[in-house]
């Protein structure tokens, strides 16, 4: 089994209050921000990583887990930590967060598809800076591959995987055969979400993703990292989706207090009219 | 938001611009390392403290271990924890590759650390005190011992634990009684009673290794008839574990650490306690003490870490609690403010600020020097390092201590009623803190090894190492633009040290050890003050280069760190006139009065 896990790295989303926008709303300055990799995706890694294993053995990896990411030179500290996590190679495309859209990494990541040839791409269902929630999608259309959104819970089969995914009203279940694209919800890393062929189902793993162990960190300096230019993967590499504009989002009001139940019933009915 | 326990930003404030942790990679012992292990390591260690241990912290207070049956049972969290915290590598980060290690600076491994203890320190000490006790077989063990004991505490299969104090032998391990007798067959059966095991029973693990001191029948008395050995719970019988005699014979019911069992332990009720000599006979409390600045700095970051969770918590509270009105301009109607408005609370805020950032400061600048008097290539450069790491030592662990325990206190006043109720965390790590004063040497026993032994080792060496370290900070403080002013005061606190000092070790040379040591505890705040200064005064000139980078989000961070030295230098450091004042005339109300007066 071979997976591909496409992981951004993101402004720390506990930081949200010190994004600053430029009066001409010209860009987001992310000057002074923190960086972690995106919550979804690093869920996803863990998904490779539970599909690539035995839940008692997690040490010994059956399989090959690939992370790839799109950002600058110091985005290699986001793949280093992905692979002291457990994935066994990484790959940087070389490029500015400005010069990418959703299409254009979706188009880069079919070309490493085509080299690589994964028998999964995983990631998370989206970026929790610009919510797009494009990627996963696009690339499948692209490659004409079974895809799989929003995953909560996946179990391996022989040939292919069975997805659970939360919908409204419960869960639908989608069978898929490999090659396939899956992304991943929130609900994938709980101690039951994914097993694969080996892991028996009584096995439960901790709840969330797992720790980098010091040995790990260790050799994870040691595991190969390439880099390569968007340009050797996408031959138009123009943007289709421009930003016109940032702005945030206005302050929120003080409160009012009202004196009784009538003034708040008027109020809802009259300033609010939601009622 | 959640209690983050620890600063993150001071933490890479003091690795990567005060001490130069990076600087430690170029020593060939740690060139396996770089800033991305140290980070990730770090961020590991920061995650599992705030996910892991820091949410089941209230429960093993409010839950302590119990006996029964023999046997103690501590709280079911515990199986979960500590292996997660073992499987991060805790254990063995900063041994060598040989022994299972992964050869990590002492800085890294004692600042990450830290969090696992501001999250949880009763979780914490199970795997410190197993690293410490692997760490004395490896040390100084056989081949033999190594591959059946420390092995498997190195790897978190089995911990270990110090079974040092006997009921008539505390602080005065001279006088420990526990008995050893050679047999024929090499071991030695052991029988005696310790008490204040830490972890010593508890029922996760399959077994727990006692590092044990006791006299070897026909020893020499006192402190040189005193051996190592290796006492199992379980001992190997061919392949086979077999119990081996120690019986619990009572559990402590402790103020704090409350997850961490402490009992009393009879060896060789039966007369089959096995024990095992570690190294050679009669040299235990030797190897013991080569262990000890270690096992020294490790209480004091147990220290800044516990002042360091009150603090932000206090921090917190102060912000969001609104009370009262400004005394300017005050109505009766307007709002009520936060109380970080109010001048006071401001005051115990700033107060905390500076006794735990300076005591991570002063931990980190120890821990670089352990690592470096262990592991530079130039020998020279080791004893250097060593030397003035001897003398930091009992300021290391005791300034950490004795201000933290303040610094909890302020924590606790800071939130008024509540703080004084069991519905908020700061007693809890109030209770906590107190222990640290008192194990691995009580202040008093750190105040009479400084003055007694440490500054007038090797002809004060040591005194004039930390003078020229002084100095050093001192030009570059004034080259980064700090006040000139706190510089002089911090030099001038130094000279009265020297003086002092002379006038003190005059006084032992003349046959008056007692005059000399009268005022030890006071010898040893006057120095914790100076140098705690020290480490303000080197924070101050890299916060004056962060400034001066001109990065505007770090403004108030870099501010904040001036602001701490400012009340560090102008409201402590004149306290050391007076401390050097008593130590100097020797007032001797508390020597002179009679035992009946009191």
């Amino acid at each position: 089994m071979k997976i591909l896990v496409a992981l951004k790295r993101v402004a720390d989303p506990d930081n949200a209050n010190k994004v600053k926008i430029p009066a001409d709303g010209s860009t987001i300055d992310t000057a002074g921000l923190e960086f972690k990799p995106n919550p979804f995706d690093e869920y996803a890694l863990e998904t490779a990583l539970r599909l690539t294993e035995d839940g008692t053995k997690p040490k010994v990896r059956d399989g090959e887990v690939i992370v790839v990411t799109f950002g600058p030179a110091d985005t290699e500290s986001t793949l280093r930590a992905a692979l002291a996590t457990g994935a066994d190679r990484a790959i940087r495309v070389d490029a500015n967060d400005d010069q990418l859209d959703g299409l254009l990494v979706a188009k880069g990541l079919k070309t490493l598809v085509a080299e690589e040839k994964p028998d999964i791409v995983l990631m998370g269902k989206q970026a929790v800076d610009g919510d797009t929630n494009q990627v996963g999608q696009a690339l499948a259309e692209l490659l004409d591959w079974p895809m799989a959104t929003f995953a909560a819970t996946i179990e391996e089969q022989e040939d292919g995987l069975v997805v659970g995914r939360e919908v409204d009203g419960g869960v639908l279940e989608l069978s898929i055969k490999y090659p396939a694209v899956v992304t991943v919800d929130l609900r994938i890393v709980s101690p039951s979400s994914v097993y694969s062929t080996k892991t028996d189902r009584s096995f439960k793993y901790n709840e969330g993703v797992r720790f980098s162990p010091l040995p790990a960190i260790m050799q994870a300096r040691r595991k190969p990292l390439d880099t390569k230019s968007l340009a050797d993967l996408v031959d138009d590499t123009g943007l289709k989706i421009n930003y016109l504009r940032f702005e945030a989002p206005p302050a929120r009001l003080a409160g009012v207090k009202v004196a009784d139940a009538a003034e708040l019933v008027d109020k809802l009915k009259n300033e609010a009219k939601v009622l | 938001m959640e209690n983050r326990l620890i600063d993150d930003r001071h933490i890479d404030f003091l690795l990567y611009e005060v001490v130069d942790a990076e600087s430690l990679c170029e020593l060939s012992y740690f060139s396996d390392h770089g800033r991305d292990t140290f980070s990730l390591y770090l961020q590991q260690a920061r995650k599992l403290a705030r996910e892991v241990l820091y949410p089941t912290y209230r429960t093993l207070d409010l839950e302590p271990p119990e006996l029964k049956d023999g046997a103690v049972r501590v709280h079911p969290e515990l199986e979960k924890i500590l292996p997660r915290m073992v499987d991060l590598g805790v254990v063995s980060a900063t041994r060598p590759y040989e022994v299972g290690g992964q050869q990590l600076p002492f800085l890294i491994f004692g600042m990450a650390n830290a969090y696992l203890m501001a999250a949880n320190l009763a979780a914490y000490g199970y795997l410190g005190l197993t690293t410490g006790a692997a760490r004395l077989i490896e040390s100084f063990g056989s081949e033999d011992l190594k591959s059946q004991y420390m092995k498997r505490m190195y790897s978190g299969e089995w911990t270990g634990t110090m079974a040092l104090t006997e009921p008539q032998a505390g602080s005065s391990l001279a006088d420990v009684a526990t008995r050893a007798v050679l047999t024929d067959e090499g071991h030695y059966l052991l029988s005696g009673t310790k008490i204040f095991l830490s972890g010593g029973d508890h029922g996760i693990t399959d077994n727990i290794v006692h590092m044990a001191l006791a006299r070897i029948e026909g020893a020499p008395a006192g402190i040189k008839g005193v051996s190592l050995f290796v006492v199992p719970k379980k001992r190997f019988d061919g392949e086979d574990l077999v119990d081996n005699d120690c019986v619990v014979s009572g559990l402590f019911h402790k103020i704090g650490w409350r997850g961490l069992p402490s009992i009393s332990l009879t060896f060789g009720d039966r007369g089959d306690c096995r024990g095992y000599l570690v190294g050679e006979a009669h040299q235990g409390i030797r190897y013991m003490f080569q262990m000890m600045n270690e096992a020294r700095l490790m209480v004091g970051l147990n220290g800044a870490s516990t002042a360091s969770a009150g603090y932000l918590e206090a921090l917190r509270y102060a912000q969001d609690r609104p009370q009262g009105r400004r005394l300017k301009g005050r109505e009766p109607g307007a709002p009520q403010v936060p109380i970080i408005e109010h001048a006071d609370v401001r005051r115990m805020l700033l107060r905390q600020k500076a006794i735990v950032e300076g005591g991570f400061a002063l931990l980190a600048k120890a821990s670089a020097l352990q690592d470096r008097g262990e592991h530079a290539d130039d020998e020279r450069e080791r004893e250097r390092a060593s030397l003035l790491l001897d003398l930091l030592t009992p300021i290391a662990k005791s300034f950490p201590a004795e201000w933290g325990f303040e610094a909890n206190t302020l924590s606790v006043q800071v939130h008024g009623g509540y703080g004084y109720t069991s519905e908020y965390l700061p007693e809890a790590w109030w209770r906590d803190q107190k222990l640290n004063s008192i194990h691995e040497g009580t202040t008093g026993i750190h105040g009479l090894d400084l003055l007694g032994r440490k500054v007038m080792m090797k002809g004060g060496q040591p005194l004039m190492l930390l003078g020229e370290a002084i100095a050093e900070s001192v030009a570059a403080a004034h080259e980064a633009g700090v006040e000139g002013a706190w510089c002089e005061a911090l030099q001038a606190a130094v000279a009265t040290v020297g003086e002092l000092t002379a006038h003190l070790g005059g006084l032992g040379m003349a046959g008056d050890p007692e005059g000399m040591l009268l005022h030890s505890d006071d010898y040893l705040s006057l120095l914790s003050i100076v140098v705690v200064a020290w480490q303000w005064v080197d924070m101050a000139a890299a916060a004056k280069r962060g400034l001066a980078r001109g990065e505007d989000t770090e403004r108030a961070f870099y501010e904040g760190k001036l602001y701490a030295a400012q009340y560090w230098i102008a409201t402590e450091l004149p306290k050391t006139t007076v401390l050097a004042e008593l130590c100097r005339t020797g007032e001797d109300s508390y020597v002179r009065i009679d035992a009946l007066s009191f």
